[in-house]
């Protein structure tokens, strides 16, 4: 188990500075998320991070060692790609093993290695199929595979969920979290996707325009977002947020209040406004309506509650569940 | 009337498509298997007897079995010119995609050159001359390497912007070294524009005539199309010797095509559009 | 601010894998090319060459059939590219619509191209006999007393870009076939619902989108037309007289009589014409396609 330091990190592209300066301490043992919309220099970060990308300035440090310049093979990392990158030509085991047997290390020991990973991830029955005849759950798990038997100090995922259908996604969510549990080992994940930031790391990173913008647990962030940015970047349905003179009125640059956190009722209320749609979701119903002088506000309901577009609504922030963000 | 129309204008073009295009192939085989006299009539009538074999001998026996030296050597030059071919362009043609640097831009400006110009070719035989490569085997295989790059180094080039970069990465990940992620994973990717190249320059070198005439002379060093030039004079009192040369010319080309249609017709395509 | 000291990295993608390749290259193909421009100002016996100035170059322009070789250069490179570039587009039009046996006749088409193009020049020569062969035999048969085709001087060039046509015209219609193939049908069925014509539908949608393989065609024609000849050499061998010579043949006749010099001022000439014809061909080409 390795940490992964990053200090005053940047990236350039002739003039155009996609990193600015990220500073960054991974524990050994940490679920790191990356998150952030595209463009915010989450790949290029982890890019860096596996040495497919020359870093411009700063220092790197995995497991202590200074490996800003070393060679990707000789990080200690493995990385799981967004398209897999499995090598066509080769079988299932011919890709587990591709980096062992590029070592010179002995048939024997390759094989004993290749099938326990196998084991691990139940791809026994396939190892001599090649990627084409594999469904895109088991291309991933043979990324993983590939990842395992490196025996990495630090595993990198660049958004490998991105190509797999919904129910897939849940589920391999699930394993990839296991094999953390199981491994122990560090890992740093790519995605631009809030749910599995939240359901998977012990700590998110989210990144924006090249700098970070927030670090913490995903409750943290969830629960103190730093700016308005975060806020509005993690939790379904999104924060409603407020600028100009509606948030000036109370004393702030920005105001926010979580959908969640928004109380209905066809009585009374601090705003008013009215319905412009109801979606019900099963359990819950999600009530949009424009409230005059402020703007469209969003409200999580149950959906027993009867509310009827155009309609007129009574809405009331929860107390201490306000935000109000200084910029 | 919607029906009738594609059959009319196929029967059509069917009809003159053969006089055109199949007419001077029949032509040829019918004046291969004629007698001598029957042939110097060249007429569509058909021979008394069909001497397929008495000409075929005849044509092979002819100065001294000089068609089987030419057939040896020209499979030589073009077995080796395709295979160091087919890995320096891959190679080229590799680099090129995959990485930005400022030799791109000359690899690019000398693959247009070699598409575009011709060879100048008496400084060229002065060179040969000058190193001792000229009238040899070797210098004609390395005249038909660099005539031929630029195209083969197009048709990889194009073929390896469709591989992903992935592949490249996840291999140095695994700790292959530049050459070990270029032939244990790029190029066992590249089969199917290997196979395009291996066809097309084949047919290429194979019937090439300009290169040879001027850089391979000699009774020693004959190629197939120097010896078919040749009896073009030798024989011009027995066509029927001469057409059953022009057959057995035309037949390698014929059964490559009947095999790797579809590469023939990818390589010639993508070649040429981006030509 | 710690500035890790910055050690040269190899790249993944070296560059030694250019080495091979320029070198044979080099050596065999720019290194000539470049020699020839000094070499064409020389008197040169491959051992010795003496400078003698733009001698060479006088000496090709003055003699009219150096000349004449120049001209016909020009013509069969234009008559050969365009006929191609029509006949190409008419053929592949041709044999992407619904007609019966359209995959035998792409073959039948395609395959002279792929053929010896010394076998192919025999065979005509053979076929265009002006007694015997069976072309005037068969004009004959129907009342036309067919012409000498490669023994009258005025019509031998013509009669080589004419077998020329029927061997590459394979290639061309192949290129426009995966031009045309690249055309989104819709385009038809909307011009169809806005009332096109057949004819209207060809002039308003098929030649402008057809446009980078007509490009092609008529680069890769021209190219080919310039530099033409081993057809020519096979038939003719530039005669009768020099009425079908080319500047290929030229350098070819030089060199075989030893003027070697001479041979590669043609050389230098044939360079100089690619060029000025190309050049600014692929510009404007390039220029409309940015423009669309």
């Amino acid at each position: 188990m390795s940490g992964v330091q990053l200090k005053n990190i940047r990236k350039s592209f002739g003039a155009l500075e996609v990193i600015k300066g990220i500073d960054l301490d991974i524990r050994p043992g940490e679920f790191v998320v990356f998150v952030g919309p595209s463009g915010c220099g989450k790949s290029t970060l982890l890019r860096m991070i596996a040495g497919l990308e020359d870093v411009t300035s700063g220092l790197l440090t995995i497991g202590g060692k200074d490996v800003t310049w070393a060679d990707p093979s000789k990080r200690g990392i493995a990385m799981v790609f967004q398209s897999y990158a499995l090598y066509p030509h080769m079988t299932v085991a011919e890709n587990i093993g591709f980096g062992l047997s590029l070592a010179g290390r002995p048939k024997a020991e390759i094989e004993s290695k290749v099938r326990e990973a196998a084991e691990s991830l139940q791809l026994t029955p396939l190892l001599d199929r090649k990627p084409k005849a594999l469904s895109g759950g088991q291309r991933q798990r043979v990324a993983i595979g590939r990842a395992i038997v490196r025996n990495p100090a630090v595993f990198l995922f660049d958004e490998p969920l991105s190509n797999l259908d919904a129910s897939l996604r849940a589920q391999m969510r699930l394993e990839i979290t296991d094999l953390h549990k199981k491994l122990g080992t560090t890992m740093i994940y790519v995605t631009h996707d809030q749910v599995e930031a939240m359901t998977m790391a012990d700590k998110i990173v989210v990144l924006k325009g090249g700098e970070v913008e927030q670090v913490g647990t995903p409750m943290d962030l969830y629960t103190k977002p730093a700016t308005p940015f975060v806020a509005g970047f993690i939790g379904s349905p999104r924060m409603n947020l407020y600028t100009g003179a509606a948030a000036e009125g109370l004393g702030c640059k920005t105001y926010g209040i979580r959908p969640e956190d928004v109380t209905l009722s066809s009585q009374s209320g601090r705003w008013s406004g009215r319905i412009r749609h109801v979606e019900r979701l099963g359990a819950d119903a999600l009530v949009y309506f424009k409230v005059e002088g402020f703007g469209d506000m969003v409200a999580r309901t149950h959906s027993s509650a009867d509310f009827q577009p155009e309609a007129t609504v009574w809405a009331t922030p929860t107390l201490g569940a306000e935000y109000f963000f200084d910029r | 009337m919607r029906r009738v129309r594609p059959i009319i204008v196929g029967c059509l073009s069917l009809a003159v498509a053969a006089v055109v295009f199949v007419i001077p192939f029949l032509f040829i085989a019918l004046q291969a298997v004629k007698s001598r006299s029957e042939a110097s009539r060249l007429n569509f009538q058909l021979p008394q007897d069909w001497l397929l074999w008495d000409n075929l001998v005849a044509v092979v026996e002819a100065r001294n079995y000089q068609l089987l030296l030419a057939y040896f050597n020209s499979t030589i030059i073009t077995l080796f010119s395709v295979t160091i071919l087919v890995v320096l362009s891959a190679m080229v043609g590799y680099v090129m995609q995959r990485r930005r640097s400022r030799w791109n831009s000359i690899a690019q400006g000398a693959v247009l050159i070699g598409l575009m110009m011709p060879p100048a070719v008496v400084p060229t035989i002065g060179l040969l001359q000058s190193i001792g490569l000229f009238k040899t085997m070797t210098g004609m295989v390395l005249i038909q390497v660099a005539y031929n790059l630029s195209f083969s180094t197009l048709l990889y080039r194009s073929f390896i912007g469709t591989i992903p970069r992935d592949l490249d990465e996840a291999a140095l990940i695994d700790g292959a070294k530049p050459w070990q992620i270029f032939f244990r994973v790029v190029m066992p990717l590249l089969k199917p524009v290997t196979v395009t190249n291996i066809v097309v320059q084949s047919i290429a070198i194979f019937n090439d005539f300009t290169n040879p005439l001027y850089y391979l002379p000699g009774r020693e060093n004959v190629t197939v199309q120097l010896t078919l030039f040749n009896f073009q004079s030798m024989y011009s009192s027995q066509y029927n010797l001469l057409f059953m040369n022009i057959l057995l010319v035309t037949i390698p080309p014929l059964i490559v095509f009947i095999f790797f249609n579809r590469q023939i017709v990818a390589g010639m395509t993508a070649g040429g559009v981006k030509g | 601010m710690v500035e890790a000291i910055r050690p040269k990295r190899k790249s993944p993608y070296p560059l030694w894998f250019f080495l091979p390749a320029a070198v044979i290259y080099g050596v065999f193909f720019l290194l000539p090319t470049a020699t020839s421009f000094w070499y064409s100002l020389t008197r040169w016996d491959l051992t010795t060459a003496e400078f003698i100035g733009l001698e060479n170059f006088r000496q090709f322009f003055s003699e009219p059939f150096l000349v004449q070789g120049l001209i016909n250069t020009l013509i069969y490179a234009a008559m050969t590219s365009g006929l191609k570039t029509v006949f190409g587009l008419l053929l592949a039009v041709l044999l992407t619509s619904n007609i019966m046996a359209r995959s035998f006749l792409r073959t039948v088409v395609f395959f002279p191209v792929l053929v010896s193009t010394i076998g192919v020049g025999i065979t005509f020569t053979v076929m265009m006999h002006p007694t015997r062969g069976i072309i005037n035999v068969a004009l004959d048969a129907i009342g036309i007393d067919g012409p000498g085709w490669l023994t009258d001087p005025a019509l031998a060039l013509v009669s080589v870009a004419l077998v020329d046509l029927w061997k590459g015209v394979g290639l061309a219609t192949l290129i426009f076939i995966a031009g045309l193939a690249a055309i989104n049908p819709d385009y038809y069925e909307a011009s169809r619902i806005d009332g096109a014509t057949r004819l209207q539908q060809f002039r308003r949608i098929t030649l402008p989108l057809v446009q980078p393989a007509t490009i092609t065609v008529v680069t890769l024609s021209l190219i080919g037309g310039l530099r033409s000849f081993d057809l020519i050499w096979a038939m003719t061998r530039g005669g009768p007289g020099f009425s079908s010579d080319v500047l290929a043949s030229v350098i070819y006749k030089q060199y075989q009589a030893g003027f070697y010099g001479l041979s590669t001022a043609g050389n230098v000439i044939l360079f100089a014409l690619i060029a000025a014809i190309l050049v600014p061909l692929t510009r404007m080409f390039h220029r409309r396609e940015i423009d669309q």
